[in-house]
């Protein structure tokens, strides 16, 4: 085992063990389903017995039917398959000085438990009698550019559909000009526009430019602010925990081993750092509306705040340490500055109807683009009856009594043909 | 007496008006379409019977505002990714358990919306 291997362990086994002490003591969730309920047994309205079957409700589905299934194939994995975990874990330990460490000690073996098996599973998909992973592989195609037509789609959903189509053009030509006359040369020094960053780029400024012209004089978010005044201050009492957390998760970031999303995790298999970067960054924007309106109301923070900090970690590429401290600090300034931005966005309310419109336009982004990627791949493995899978798969998955969520359906249909092809194969079918 | 819904949550509001509004037919129905904290806002000032939200989770976007100021003896998630509850549950939860805000996965809307509009909307 070499440094950066056991780093990384280590890392993830702090992320797992700190996450699950912040969910033991009420100090941060990362379900931001869960968040409401904390407050409610913190003030003896259910027992811990009640908060454990509603955290392993909104979250079991999620970490089984999405956070592991898309981190498979990858040792990248997706911030749900571990930090809903510690949700869960948490919650399910005793409420006592005991509890709390017993939540440490299991959050830090599943971390590095996640990860040993993730790396064991790659592994033994590269053993199977017929490997998927090169077919794999092309599931990420099609995202690596069109997830920048989101922000097309929530300027659509959320103003008109022309000013969407205005986006999507201003989108396509950023990048056409990105693409041609983004290479030149200053002092003998060749300089490259990234295309894709570029393009996003353009569309956020459009997105932004639109949803801040709504302008308002509300005071839905300061009411809150004032109503909910002790627990704001609760959430900055916590600062040190949220800190650390904080440091840790970005950390992991900068090793590439946590990605918040399915988005960037996608890209950085791809080895598309910087775009994740930027990626996570427009996903962030979409929930800070909801993780500050949430934790005003709750007291119980998010257990990687706004999610920022996964960009800033990708920015800090390598460089774990420095990571750490970046993340440390920045968590601190995301809890200072929780009442006044929440404040501000009354000003704006656009831009804060603007975060449920990129939440919806990223998911369905997200999800076509998978879908047609793992078309490509399934129908790489086998022709013709990889598109009858993918396609059939997709539409039953509608009909079925517990759907998976959409942005999952491509990529778990694709790891289960692969599996399926596998089977074939033994009982030489395929 | 009008019935008043509110459509907060995340996903899928303007389908999911489209469907209540198919759903309910001609009868005295105001359905309203808001983010999710002036929703919740809404139901705890009076101006609105009960609250609909979707999202990926059915309790995230869909539902977390609505839980967080109305608390949870008042919320329910009819549809999570984990389980997705039955006719005879949700009856009893809108009729023995005074729940009056709701969420659900996106994906569920149309097995959901029926249910609700049975039980809200006599």
């Amino acid at each position: 085992m070499n440094v950066t291997t056991l780093i990384n362990y280590l890392l993830i086994a702090a992320v797992g063990g700190v996450g699950s002490i912040l969910a033991n003591r009420g100090i941060a969730v990362f379900n931001d389903g869960l968040r409401p309920i904390m407050p409610e047994y913190l003030e003896g309205k259910i027992t811990r017995k009640e908060l454990a079957a509603t955290s392993f409700a909104v979250s079991f589905g999620l970490i089984i039917g999405f956070g592991i299934p898309v981190s498979l194939g990858s040792t990248i994995l997706v911030a749900h398959s571990i930090l809903l975990s510690a949700d869960v874990i948490g919650t399910w330990t005793p409420d006592t000085k005991w509890g709390t460490a017993l939540a440490g000690i299991i959050g830090a073996i599943y971390g590095a438990g996640l990860l040993f098996g993730l790396s064991s599973i790659v592994a033994l998909f590269k053993m199977l009698p017929f490997n998927f992973l090169p077919a794999l592989s092309l599931m990420s195609g099609p995202i690596l550019l069109a997830f920048c037509a989101f922000p097309a789609l929530a300027v659509a959903s959320q103003h008109s559909p022309k000013k969407g189509f205005i986006t999507f053009g201003l989108t396509f030509l950023a990048y056409l000009l990105a693409t041609k006359f983004g290479t030149f040369k200053v002092n003998g020094y060749t300089i490259t526009l990234n295309a894709i960053g570029m393009s996003l780029l353009v569309a956020m400024i459009c997105m932004i430019y639109f949803a801040a012209q709504i302008k308002g004089d509300g005071n839905s978010n300061a009411s809150l602010v004032n109503v909910f005044s002790k627990r704001v201050g609760r959430i900055k009492g916590n600062w040190i925990w949220l800190s650390i957390m904080g440091g840790l998760i970005t950390s992991a970031s900068s090793m590439l081993i946590l990605a918040v999303d399915i988005l960037p995790q996608q890209l950085l298999v791809k080895n598309q750092v910087m775009e994740a970067a930027i990626a996570t960054f427009a996903r962030a924007i979409g929930f800070i509306p909801l993780v500050f309106s949430t934790a005003i109301v709750t007291g119980v923070y998010g257990m990687a705040g706004t999610t920022i900090i996964f960009a800033i970690g990708l920015l800090l590429k390598g460089q774990p340490i420095v990571a750490f401290l970046a993340g440390f600090v920045w968590m601190w300034i995301e809890v200072q500055l929780l009442a006044a931005t929440a404040k501000g966005l009354d000003k704006f309310p656009g831009l804060r109807d603007m975060g449920e419109h990129i939440r919806t336009s990223l998911q369905d982004t997200i999800a076509i683009a998978l879908l047609i990627g793992s078309a490509i791949a399934c129908n790489k493995m086998a022709a013709n009856i990889g598109f009858f899978w993918v396609i059939g798969f997709w539409l039953l998955n509608k009909k079925s009594k517990k759907p998976l969520v959409d942005m999952a359906v491509g990529p778990i249909a694709t790891i289960a043909f692969g599996i399926l092809l596998n089977i074939l194969r033994v009982i030489m079918i395929f | 007496m009008m019935i008043k819904i509110v459509i907060g949550g995340q996903m899928g509001k303007d389908e999911i008006k489209k469907s209540l509004i198919k759903l309910i037919g001609d009868r005295d129905v105001e359905i309203t379409v808001k983010n999710d904290l002036d929703a919740a806002m809404a139901i705890q000032n009076g101006e609105s019977d009960y609250y609909i939200g979707a999202c990926e989770t059915g309790a995230g976007g869909a539902l977390a505002m609505a839980t967080a100021l109305l608390g949870s003896d008042k919320t329910v998630t009819v549809a999570s990714p984990s389980k997705v509850l039955s006719e005879e549950e949700v009856a009893d939860e809108i009729n023995n358990k005074g729940k009056i805000a709701f969420g659900f996965t996106i994906n569920t809307k149309d097995t959901v919306l029926p249910i609700l509009v049975k039980y809200l909307v006599k």
